[in-house]
């Protein structure tokens, strides 16, 4: 057996040994088991997709046992950084879980939580080997319970319940659209080989529909907006590890979809799907940010940013798939890097921070940042943890989101003379929403992280916090390292991802390099810009601030006071800043999207109004394009439910008489077709 | 021979429907319970022949079980259960008597119709009793639609397999032994199932009127 037939064995062997490991075990040894297996296959999937980029070789394995037949495996290079990311979060997601669900100890079942985990990530490192189209719908089908039940685990929580149930209906939806896509591109055989679809090209009217169905499949799966109302209702409450596995990987499955069936099955295509992606991808980045902006549940806003985070992932997709069509196949290949090299930091970074929060949450036991504060006093590990996690996903260089972005405005600059109207408005259009949502993003973050961590405390809960145990900070420490680790070294890491572009067509993957340059390739009038240059002096100037400060004879004594203390001897929580507060300006600003509504009761004293007893105010948001998309879809529905439901007239002559009469419909039916 | 056989097969096969229409016009659960111990020993009499002109000594095993089975076990179970419930009777089915007949008429005839393409297909001298096996099987069907009392309902069920039972031994010659004993079983398990079903409806609602269970809606 070759070395990667061992691994995916191993992998494959672990996790369902830790399945059931955690299905026999006690409550202190299932869960403990649990992880190991979970880790260990993880671990194993990462080095799985280390080799097959590193080696650059194929592994392919066709099942032929009674019971899976049709069932085809296969890595490529495309497959390698799915499971470079899956492996990464799920080793660092299974470790901080263990001392994570310790919590559920006799509140919910420890046992389904740890054997779907297991699963979970069997079936993810798994999908991105599907090698046909059965393989392919039944793990993601599979894929799709096993995530709705890790949803479910708070099952006695009614919001629970409803967020599972948008993300059944939701990923449902998908998946009726992946199977008519499916059976579209292989003329009804499911079980052709991927290898076979390649060679043969549908036609240019059946190759639109199989991209518009496969485009809402995947987005339904990664949260692409109008798609994404299922992300901050299901990520929160799913327990913290379980999220940042659902964030940090399984949403990035709609990712792999739509590169293995649009970028690889069909090698790209016209214009316009480029520029349909990317108008999507360029609107679920803004509205994710901008909602993540109102949130002040910690877990809904990492929740809408994943939204934003996927958007900026279609951006690069969208964008490469444009300057496929228009011949510019370097460039080209630069996007689809981009947005691969994104994939994997989203997934570090939104891992790292949906572990954090989760660390926070079982500290203080609420999710509400209004109830937070002070942490980084009680908490120092899992508030520096946090801000890797969110100075990466701000984009601060170092860090790894910054690499990505980075190549994604490369990407989106350097097409700007593409000599069509159209295109020469979009990108430029796309490039400003893109640095409005980085600004917005880090807004955002300044919001999460000082308010949550700094200051004083804002309730007695938060004021008894106490620091992660160790596990979970190992878990939070893997993913921390991966996202400095990957942001300094992109000049190692893009040539190597664009072997995953190795096995596409006609993509001149083995220029993907990264560069520090600006490529602004105006007409002359213009000349280049060297960025690398401008960084430099601005961090020589940033040096030379504390040396001005010493210059002019600035007051260097130190002084010990209370944060905000302002001379003030003492302080309470109710002086500090509130998140509201903090977002309120940009509430007024986009006051247009989010329609908010006031609420402002004030209670008086009976002798004069000039003495307040109580303020009381309340102010929500009411993302107003979902109402239109989705509330009369739902009114629809009810009204058809309404008026079929005579058929269930609770009469059982009736019920009986219908299968009479399906009886006869059938024989005539047979009857009459030859 | 051959004729005989096939005029034996289409008299059987005959009688057991007419046993089936004798539950449009009855209205005592008891006259119910006659005609299907009668039309149960009737099938295990087409069964035998089958099996006499066949030489097929399983079958001869069948027609034993279908005697013991259909035409004593279970007609002595549904005696027995009469008795807790009185006089049950089919007072008011939702069809009157010569509507149902008529109806039952009309889908004899479009059993045939249906049986056509079957019958010229066929070779055996059984093929001219296959219509009427279908022709029992929608009849009783449009009982257990048709009757209000959950006892007339079981009696309708358990003509219904006869037809299925019926229509295998003609068209086919009976289907394996291992199936046979399997149909078997679960006939009796399903015949207890509707036993239990029975009971309980008679608990809640103090009467085997199955319209009754409209009311477990809302």
């Amino acid at each position: 057996m070759t070395l990667m037939g061992t691994l995916v064995t191993g992998a494959i062997v672990c996790y369902l040994a830790g399945a059931l490991a955690a299905l026999l075990g006690n409550d202190r040894w299932g869960r403990i088991l649990g992880a190991w297996g979970a880790a260990s296959g993880a671990a194993i999937s990462l080095s799985l997709g280390m080799v097959a980029l590193a080696s650059g070789s194929v592994f392919s394995a066709v099942f032929d046992f009674p019971s899976l037949t049709g069932f085809a495996l296969r890595i490529d290079g495309l497959s390698a950084p799915f499971l470079i990311l899956t492996g990464l979060v799920g080793a660092a997601s299974s470790v901080y879980g263990a001392g994570y669900s310790a919590a559920y100890t006799g509140v919910y079942s420890l046992r389904k939580l740890g054997a779907l985990f297991n699963l979970l990530l069997l079936t993810l490192t798994l999908q991105v080997m599907a090698d046909n189209a059965l393989t392919f719908l039944l793990l993601w089908e599979a894929m799709s319970l096993v995530a709705y039940l890790l949803v479910l685990t708070e099952h006695r929580e009614p919001a629970t319940v409803r967020a599972a149930n948008w993300y059944l209906a939701i990923t449902h939806v998908g998946f009726a659209a992946l199977l008519a896509m499916f059976f579209l591109l292989s003329a009804g055989d499911l079980s052709t080989a991927f290898d076979t679809l390649r060679a043969n090209a549908p036609v240019p009217t059946q190759r639109n529909a199989i991209f518009i169905l496969a485009l809402l499949g995947f987005s339904a799966k990664a949260g692409l907006i109008p798609l994404h109302v299922w992300l901050p209702m299901a990520h929160p409450v799913a327990p913290s590890h379980v999220s940042a596995l659902l964030s940090g990987v399984v949403i990035k499955m709609g990712v792999y979809g739509f590169c293995r069936i649009v970028l690889d099955l069909m090698s790209g295509g016209p214009a316009w799907w480029g520029g349909l992606a990317l108008a999507l991808g360029v609107a679920s980045a803004l509205f994710g940010v901008l909602y993540a902006l109102m949130e002040h549940d910690l877990k809904r806003l990492l929740a809408y940013h994943s939204v934003e985070n996927i958007g900026i992932i279609f951006i690069g997709i969208g964008a490469g798939l444009m300057f496929q069509s228009y011949g510019l196949m370097s460039l080209a290949a630069l996007g689809f890097v981009a947005a691969l090299y994104h994939t994997i930091n989203h997934a570090c970074f939104k891992g790292l921070l949906f572990l954090g929060a989760g660390s926070v949450l079982h500290a203080t036991h609420t999710r509400n940042m209004e109830e937070m504060g002070g942490l980084i006093k009680k908490m120092p590990r899992t508030a520096l943890m946090f801000l890797i996690g969110a100075a990466s996903i701000s984009a601060l260089p170092p860090l790894n989101g910054f690499a990505s972005e980075w190549l994604i405005f490369q990407t989106l600059l350097g097409g700007s003379h593409i000599p069509e109207p159209a295109v020469a408005l979009m990108i430029p259009i796309a490039v400003a929403l893109l640095a409005l949502s980085g600004g917005l993003a880090m807004a955002c973050f300044v919001k999460a992280f000082g308010i949550t961590f700094l200051a004083i405390a804002r309730s007695p809960a938060a004021e008894k916090a106490h620091e992660a145990p160790l596990s979970m900070q190992a878990g939070m420490g893997i993913l921390g390292l991966a996202c400095i680790g990957l942001g300094l070294t992109p000049f190692f890491v893009v040539p190597v991802l664009g072997r995953a572009l190795a096995g596409l067509d006609r993509l001149a993957w083995e220029t993907t390099v990264f560069s520090l340059t600006l490529p602004l390739n105006t007409p002359a009038t213009f000349g280049s810009m060297s960025s690398p240059l401008l960084a430099a002096g601005l961090l020589i100037l940033l040096g030379l601030i504390p040396l001005a400060l010493w210059v002019i004879g600035a007051n260097r004594r130190t002084r010990v006071g209370d944060t905000w203390g302002c001379g003030r001897i003492a302080q309470t929580p109710r002086m500090q800043y509130t998140a509201t507060a903090f977002a309120e300006p940009l509430r007024r600003v986009f006051a247009e999207l989010y329609r908010p509504t006031k609420d402002l009761s004030i209670d008086f004293h009976p002798e004069s109004k000039y003495f307040v007893q109580s303020i009381e105010y309340q102010s929500e948001i009411h993302p107003w394009f979902e109402k239109l998309l989705y509330q009369p879809l739902i009114g629809i529905f009810h009204r058809i439910a309404d008026r079929v439901r005579w058929i269930q007239a609770g009469w059982l002559g009736l019920y009986l008489t219908y299968m009479l009469v399906g009886l006869i419909a059938l024989l005539v039916l047979a009857w009459w077709t030859p | 021979m051959s004729s005989l056989f096939s005029q034996l097969a289409v008299l059987g096969s005959s009688l057991t429907l007419i046993f089936a229409l004798m539950l449009l016009w009855h209205r005592s659960v008891d006259a119910y319970t006659t005609a299907f111990a009668w039309q149960s020993v009737v099938l295990a009499g087409i069964v035998a022949v089958v099996a006499y002109f066949e030489r097929d000594p399983e079958l001869y095993f069948v027609a034993a079980m279908l005697l013991l089975l259909k035409g004593w076990l279970i007609p002595r179970l549904l005696r027995r259960m009469e008795g807790p419930f009185g006089a049950e009777q089919e007072l008011q089915p939702y069809v009157n008597t010569a509507t149902s007949l008529l109806i039952s008429g009309l889908l004899v005839l479009f059993a045939y119709a249906v049986c056509r393409p079957l019958v010229a297909l066929s070779h055996l001298p059984t093929r001219a009793g296959m219509p009427l096996a279908l022709g029992l099987i929608f009849v009783s069907l449009f009982v257990i639609a048709s009757r209000k009392k959950a006892l007339t309902q079981v009696i309708g069920f358990l003509m219904l397999e006869n037809g299925i039972a019926l229509l295998a031994v003609l068209g086919t010659y009976g289907i394996p032994l291992v199936v046979e004993i399997g149909v078997f079983l679960d006939l009796l398990l399903g015949f207890m199932v509707m036993q239990l079903f029975v009971y309980r409806i008679h608990e809640t609602f103090e009467s085997l009127d199955v319209e009754q269970l409209g009311r477990l809606k809302h």
